[in-house]
């Protein structure tokens, strides 16, 4: 603080040492106060890194907003027992949804003496800030991030809880092939909708590969890039090469404009099925376009609605007037998992933090995951679920576990 | 040659003694603040040579930034070159892609509006190139191994990527200082100030901002390279969205364009306006953004010259002038 105070005052000696007197004082403040009450509470630092302006900021206040209803409901049960209950202690940075950002907000989570963070709902964003963490042996718990990439560096900090795109495509694929066997292979054609970064073009990739062998040709791919605002050209296009199934892939704002579009076109299709779509799984979208919402599905991050926990978040953001999205239900999770790590570990030293979330076995998280277990960064007990939208609502439909209704497909002619 | 006003000195003093501070006082968030602000003052160098110098608005660095970054990523990563030879292929690379856009710029007679619309359009076709084609990741972009060490031009410690990025700048700053003596420079700022009388003074305008196109090329391209090697990823937006072209000329238009000093001060003030906004309304993210907007729009409201300008008109006051009032009277 002090040093950029100099630069800014240079020329005006004055007011450098008025400047200074002030900085002073508030370093008392805020440097000393804090000492004195570490000592009666102890606190751990979570770093919480999500793109809060920008074009990704929904999600990443969404995200921060899950992570704060977690910290908090940690805090209230008690802390950490395993130290003293003590108590977490947010630090939120803003990653602009720009990646070199994210890397310079790692330097301020790592000086401000976070033990682990949480970040960054995507994965450029991701890759970047883990890889800046990496230099000071810092962990990073992935909410979002689900390129391959994230988790093919070999980096010992890197802790993807939530499922990859190769997970989430082969679970939706999965899927897919039993519906469409169940409902007598309606759909044979396909076209693909992404957005063009690492995401959505990876996608694209593995989709590209993997559906002619479930009988299901191609017509299609178009990407596009975040943010894109007209969908018009794109939705006639899908319209002209009439396929079955519209698999679109995209950021919420993206979706939204793309399912809109494609009723003001009047694109008939069998199925909109989506693969981690982000709006297919968003209760904004199914409020606000109601009509062009109906039977989408989604494979996607989700939580087990049926947990007292998932309900008490419901009710949490339902009050805080914030839309149940999986940003906050992903990050909400994932604090749970660090919480866990912390009691194991006893510590927040970055090390020992490193070294529990490696072994981890936490399975009590609101996510449908099985015991958790981290194989180079990658949470091997995570899966997607399947959402579709009916009415209102979103209900879970696979696993039959899970499932809150029956799923319907093919999708009855929309008019 | 005119002499430094004494503003000039305070100003450049002070960033450079922020500069050299960072040594005395390594703190990581302030070096990782700081190496981004150097390879954007890297990029704004270059912008400042064709728009500062020679009146070429460019609205599209970017497809310079990014050509750099990709093929040093794409020699590294598909080809297996090291990038001590991959970076100076990279720079040419970039250098022959500003040629290219020059010469099909300027042969058409294309200037102002025109000229940054099209640089705009290169940028953005490159972009669409890049998410398209699986040679540069197909939009999942390109992720170069971390492997620390002088040999691929990664380093471990903050201070020496540092000391590499102040190198570069200083690097830029020298060659802007060569061009502002030459003959060229003395041509591309004749073309600024009136291509028409340049031409009828017999300068060969089109080879003078080709050249200076290629020259900026080599110079944007060394930032790519240069951000390659510290954040170790890069895919389409990053290297060829509007924002980094944006960044390239707020630099030498907040510091003073067509100024040595211009693009390294422009773009140090605005990533510390941003920074110091950020710090101000912390619990309110997005705020800092209007702020920083704020702020930038008096700064070109009441600077047109930029900080430089500013600086320039700051001297120390003379005696002499009361005298010789009276005898002119």
């Amino acid at each position: 603080m002090t040093s950029r105070d100099e630069n800014w005052t240079t020329s005006a000696i004055s007011r450098r040492n008025l400047l200074k007197a002030g900085a002073a004082s508030t370093a008392v403040g805020l440097i000393g106060a804090p000492t004195v009450l570490r000592a009666q509470t102890p606190t751990v630092k979570i770093g919480i890194l999500e793109p809060l302006t920008g074009a990704l900021s929904y999600n990443g206040t969404q995200a921060r907003a899950g992570a704060q209803f977690a910290i908090d409901a940690i805090n209230a049960a008690g802390g950490i027992k395993s130290m003293g209950g003590a108590k977490l202690e947010p630090v939120v940075a803003d990653a602009q949804s720009r990646p070199e950002v994210a890397a310079a907000e790692v330097d301020k989570l790592a000086q401000a003496g976070v033990s682990v963070f949480i970040g960054c709902q995507a994965s450029a964003l991701g890759l970047a800030s883990s890889q800046a963490a990496a230099r000071y042996n810092l962990a990073q718990v992935f909410d979002v991030g689900t390129a391959e990439q994230v988790v093919e560096r070999g980096l010992k900090n890197v802790f993807r809880f939530t499922p990859g795109v190769n997970k989430c495509t082969s679970t939706a694929l999965e899927n897919l092939k039993t519906l469409n066997a169940n409902a007598g292979n309606p759909v044979k054609t396909a076209a693909i909708v992404h957005e063009d970064g690492p995401f959505g073009s990876g996608l694209a990739k593995l989709l590209n590969e993997r559906l002619p062998g479930m009988g299901i040709q191609v017509v299609e791919t178009i990407s596009h890039p975040t943010p894109q605002r007209d969908f018009t050209n794109i939705a006639l296009r899908v319209k002209a090469a009439k396929p079955d199934m519209i698999i679109p892939s995209n950021y919420i704002n993206e979706y939204t404009l793309f399912a809109m579009a494609l009723r003001q076109q009047r694109v008939e299709t069998k199925a909109i099925y989506s693969i981690l779509g982000g709006g297919a799984s968003n209760i904004k979208f199914v409020r606000e376009q109601n009509d062009a919402a109906q039977y989408v599905m989604d494979c996607n991050h989700w939580y087990d609605p049926r947990k007292p926990e998932s309900q008490a978040l419901a009710k949490k953001a339902a009050e805080a007037k914030l839309d149940m999205t999986y940003d906050i239900m992903v990050a909400y999770a994932c604090i749970q998992l660090i919480a866990d790590s912390l009691e194991r570990a006893k510590s927040g030293d970055r090390e020992k933090m490193i070294e529990a979330l490696a072994s981890s076995t936490y399975s009590g998280s609101i996510m449908p995951y099985g015991p958790t277990k981290f194989v180079n960064g990658n949470n091997e007990g995570a899966q997607p679920v399947n959402t579709q939208i009916r009415g209102d609502k979103i209900e879970l439909v696979f696993p039959k576990e899970y499932a809150t209704a029956e799923a319907v497909f093919p999708m009855p002619p929309r008019g | 040659m005119k002499h430094a006003t004494l503003g000039e000195w305070v100003l450049y003093g002070a960033v450079c003694a922020y500069l050299l501070a960072l040594y005395a006082l390594p703190s990581d968030v302030w070096l990782g603040f700081t190496i981004n602000a150097l390879i954007v003052t890297v990029l704004s160098i270059a912008w400042n040579i064709t728009g500062g110098y020679g009146g070429q608005m460019s609205f599209g660095h970017a497809a310079l930034f990014g050509t750099g970054a990709f093929v040093t990523a794409i020699l590294q990563v598909r080809l297996g070159v090291n990038p001590w030879l991959a970076a100076p292929l990279a720079i040419a690379a970039a250098a022959l892609v500003a040629g290219v856009i020059g010469a099909l710029s300027f042969r058409y007679g294309l200037k102002g509006s025109y000229f940054a619309l099209v640089t705009l359009a290169f940028a953005e076709v490159l972009r669409i190139l890049a998410s398209s084609f699986s040679i540069t990741g197909g939009g999942q972009g390109i992720l170069v191994p971390y492997k620390a060490g002088v040999e691929n031009l990664q380093f471990a410690s903050r201070v020496s990527t540092y000391t590499l990025a102040l190198a570069l700048v200083a690097l830029g700053m020298l060659v802007t200082a060569w061009m502002q003596r030459s003959r060229f420079g003395a041509y591309l700022i004749a073309i600024r100030e009136n291509e028409e009388a340049a031409k009828a003074l017999g300068i060969d305008t089109f080879r003078t901002k080709v050249l200076a196109m290629v020259l900026s090329g080599a110079i944007a391209g060394t930032a790519g390279v240069a951000y390659l090697q510290t954040f170790l990823f890069v895919d389409s937006q990053i290297a060829y969205g509007a924002s980094m072209s944006v960044e390239a000329l707020l630099g030498p238009m907040i510091g003073g364009s067509g100024t040595l000093w211009g693009p390294l001060v422009g773009t140090l003030a605005l990533h510390l306006l941003g920074e110091s906004a950020k710090e101000l309304v912390s619990g309110a993210p997005g705020l800092n953004l209007v702020l920083y907007g704020v702020v930038l729009l008096v700064i070109l409201r009441y600077l047109p010259d930029g900080l430089v300008g500013l600086a320039r008109r700051v001297r120390l006051p003379r005696r002499a002038p009361a005298a010789s009032m009276k005898e002119a009277r």
